[in-house]
């Protein structure tokens, strides 16, 4: 449990947070430039910040009117960095092992071979970092991390430095590292994509405060909470397996509501996460006939949020949980919505990207 | 031309070989750590540090010389503290041609140093930290490795410089055959002695042969360390 | 009037009437002759109006410049061997060499308060060295050097004392060793000892222990200056060798040879 108060004159704004980290994957959530790389470094030790006071299970590493501040080296904290930043001059075996020497002995360590299985890179152990791709030197450098037997994990954007097909092939890892190891992991992100697949938590951040903090589902599907903007809006379901289809398309069902999706290659039974964006809802008042789209979800209007300019952000609560829909205010006057209004939150099947179904790890 | 080559002037090789190489050695940790400092400390005094490194570089050598003596001299503060203290002399000694030599080339080995610790980004330092490594380790495992090709261009730099160090030389502990003598000072001494002519010509080969295969090796070297610390498949 | 303030008047006036004319000289003088040529120079300076330039070196490396080339007019050198070399490469104007001054050889100490050292048949200045050096300007090519050798080896005292020499470039480098302390003993000119405060003289070479000391001077045959032959004629003038005297040479040459 990771517990950060800061606060630290940018250029442009004030950053003013305080937020709690728990087990599971955070996603510290906000625009390029709301102060998110300055909170992790913050906490890695890198940077002082300018009063603060931070708390790593229960041990203080930074608390500015004591005039505490561990350096670096001291705090056990993992970073992994986007741009990987692997030893040249050591072989990825080296990379891997350099944190684990400097780590106390009594602390928990992973096991090596465990580390390599799980990120798939017993090819790569003898190679230099000079010698892989991007995808590779990211996969290493969270094993280094994790390696490093450290008490908290940290990701500044890792995946911004890669391609559209390599940030697909490196999700998966988190979500593993997310799953299977107990560190909790603090990640920051401007996609909502990466939120959608990995946060368990949120903590949502713009111009140097904090909108909101929770879990995924609960900061996802708060309206007002935008801080990517609205165009990158989008709540999470979560749903389980029920069976594949032979016309290519796979069943979900989530709070008894069925679900069909573009086949997803997880077992009949599997728990699964969907991030619907919000510009992909459409909502109609009555049971709509004769439409091509597969996904119908009843619900009733949780709340209304106009936005700058012709549109509004409505939250509708379903059986399968809640699901943002941005339409026209228009729209919202014709259709005479407001709060407890029953309507039903329409859905493409096709719309869904593949990127946006991970595997399970809470979301409520 | 070997044949004509008489004691004395073997006497000048070698001592010339121990001066620089002494030189070199002991000023390598040192040159090391100042251009490391230089490089990334910020601390009061730091711009005095550099003036004062790179002193000798534009100072005429003979100044540094007359320097030297004064301090490093029997009766200078240094030399006599560090004599009665511990029985070490420079005066009229190797040991004084090897601090001539050190200090002469010391600007252009830190400079090298500081060169090639400026390369290493810094962020790989700030990786090694997160890792759990405190500063000394951070700079052992990784600046270290990193910085080893310009290590060694910088020390082969003060070795040739040392090699060819004549005017603080001469100047802090005159020409004594044998202690002395280095080759810079007994070509001077043959240039001017009558008939030395001869004399000074094979010394200059034996200067040009030996810096020739100084750069060699260090070439060499550098190569090889160069393609493991750029990361390639060595 | 004389001669020499008559060409000394005349060159006032010339100067005064075309001052854009003011000649140049430029001097390479043994360095034992610092003190004094440095008065001199500004003595003929005043005296005729003209600028003098001179540099000092060891005379073994004044003479390899020369012979190189370098753009002397005049030069005083401090033993007639490094003069005849000059003279062997056809480089002296001819006519103008002449005998200038002479001077003693003395044994300095660095302490005020140093014994006097006998000159006899019991002299063991190695004994006397102990661990210390003897300074001395380079025993092979610097004249104050050879001519040191000479005497020790005419004293029997050259064999135990050469591994104690220290050879600086040249006899002035060799006397700031003895006043530093640095050498406890040195060998250089009566002249440079009584120039410099800090050593004090424990014996003088007798005459005969080594080769007459005597500093040749001569005008250079590729000079362009038009004032050597005034020039040389000064350094046997009255005013010259007053100076000389007072430091302690002995003036061979007067302004009526």
């Amino acid at each position: 449990m990771l517990e950060v108060t800061l606060k630290q004159e940018l250029p442009g704004f004030t950053l003013d947070v305080s937020f709690e980290v728990p087990t599971g994957l955070t996603v510290l959530f906000g625009r390029s430039g709301a102060g998110k790389t300055s909170i992790v470094n913050a906490v890695a030790g890198l940077s002082r910040p300018q009063a603060g006071r931070i708390v790593a299970d229960g041990r203080v590493l930074l608390d500015t009117d004591a005039g505490t501040c561990l350096p670096p080296h001291r705090r056990r904290i993992g970073y992994i960095f986007q741009e990987g930043r692997l030893f040249p001059h050591m072989t990825v075996r080296r990379n891997l092992a350099y944190g684990a020497r400097f780590a106390p002995r009594d602390a928990p360590r992973e096991d090596m071979g465990r580390v390599v299985e799980m990120l798939a890179i017993g090819d790569l152990l003898d190679r230099r970092p000079g010698a892989l791709s991007g995808g590779e030197k990211q996969r290493v450098a969270i094993g280094r991390a994790l390696l490093a037997a450290p008490r908290l994990i940290l990701a500044d954007e890792p995946l911004a430095a890669l391609d559209e097909e390599r940030k697909g092939e490196i999700l998966p890892y988190f979500e593993r590292l997310r799953d299977e190891v107990q560190v909790p992991i603090l990640y920051v992100s401007h996609a909502a994509s990466e939120v959608g697949r990995l946060a368990t938590s949120v903590v949502a951040l713009a111009d140097g405060k904090v909108l909101r903090q929770g879990s995924a589902a609960e900061v996802l599907g708060d309206p007002a909470v935008l801080p990517a903007g609205a165009r990158e809006a989008g709540a999470i379901l979560a749903a389980r397996v029920v069976r594949h289809h032979a016309d290519g398309l796979t069943e979900l069902e989530a709070g008894g509501v069925p679900l069909f999706l573009p086949r997803i290659g997880r077992a009949s039974g599997a728990p699964v996460r969907l991030r619907i964006a919000a510009h992909d809802v459409i909502l109609s008042r009555d049971l709509p006939r004769g439409l091509s789209a597969l996904n119908i979800l009843p619900g009733t209007v949780a709340a209304l949020r106009p936005g700058a300019g012709p549109g509004v952000m409505v939250a509708v609560d379903t059986p399968a949980g809640r699901v943002l829909a941005r339409i026209t205010e228009r729209s919202a006057r014709a259709l005479d919505l407001a709060e407890g209004a029953a309507l039903h939150a329409i859905v493409k099947t096709v719309s869904v990207a593949p990127g946006d179904v991970g595997g399970s790890g809470a979301a409520a | 031309m070997i044949d004509g080559v008489t004691p004395a002037e073997w006497e000048a090789v070698r001592l010339s070989l121990r001066v620089a190489t002494t030189a070199t050695l002991v000023s390598l940790p040192l040159g090391v750590v100042v251009a490391y400092a230089l490089a990334r400390w910020r601390f009061p005094g730091r711009e005095l540090l550099n003036i004062a490194v790179h002193l000798p570089l534009i100072m005429p050598p003979v100044v540094t010389g007359y320097l030297l003596l004064l301090a490093f001299g029997t009766q200078g503060p240094i030399g006599g503290l560090l004599d009665r203290a511990f029985g070490v002399t420079f005066a009229f000694r190797w040991t004084g041609a090897a601090l001539a030599s050190g200090v002469m080339a010391f600007p252009f080995l830190v400079r090298a140093v500081r060169l090639s610790i400026e390369a290493v980004d810094p962020k790989l330092e700030q990786a090694a930290a997160t890792l759990g490594a405190a500063r000394p380790w951070v700079f052992l495992t990784v600046t270290l490795p990193l910085i080893v090709p310009g290590v060694i261009a910088g020390t082969v730099l003060a070795f040739a410089k040392g090699m060819g160090e004549f005017g603080a030389t001469i100047t802090f502990v005159s020409n004594i055959p044998g202690q002395t003598q280095t080759i810079p000072l007994a070509i001077d001494l043959a240039l001017e002695t009558p008939g030395g002519a001869a004399r000074a010509a094979r010394l200059a080969v034996f200067s040009i042969i030996l810096a020739a295969l100084a750069l060699a090796l260090s070439e060499w070297v550098s190569r090889r360390v160069a393609a493991r610390v750029g990361g390639r498949d060595a | 009037m004389t001669p020499a303030a008559l060409s000394g008047a005349a060159a006032i006036a010339l100067s005064l009437a075309a001052p854009a004319a003011a000649e140049e000289i430029t001097v390479f003088a043994a360095s034992s002759l610092t003190n004094a040529m440095t008065e001199i120079e500004a003595g003929f300076e005043a005296a005729t109006g003209h600028a003098v330039t001179v540099a000092f070196a060891g005379s073994s490396a004044l003479a390899r410049q020369i012979r190189q080339g370098a753009p002397a007019d005049v030069f005083i050198s401090a033993n007639p061997d490094w003069m005849d070399a000059v003279a062997a490469d056809g480089l002296l104007a001819p006519g103008t060499r002449v005998d200038l001054l002479s001077n003693a050889l003395v044994l300095i100490a660095a302490k005020a308060d140093a014994a006097p050292v006998e000159f006899g048949p019991d002299m063991d200045l190695s004994a006397l060295l102990g661990n210390g050096r003897l300074a001395m300007a380079l025993v092979e090519a610097v004249p104050a050097g050879t001519y040191g050798k000479a005497a020790l080896t005419s004293l029997d005292q050259w064999e135990a004392v050469a591994p104690k020499v220290a050879q600086a470039k040249n006899v002035r480098a060799a006397l700031a060793l003895v006043a530093l302390g640095e050498a406890p003993y040195g060998i250089v000119y009566a002249t440079d000892a009584r120039a410099e405060g800090a050593v004090s003289v424990v014996g003088h070479f007798p005459a005969d222990s080594h080769p007459p000391i005597t500093y040749p001077a001569a005008a250079l045959a590729r000079s362009e200056s038009s004032l050597t032959g005034d020039f040389l004629a000064y350094l046997r003038g009255p005013a010259a060798r007053a100076l000389f005297e007072a430091e302690g040479f002995t003036a061979l040459a007067s302004a009526d040879d």
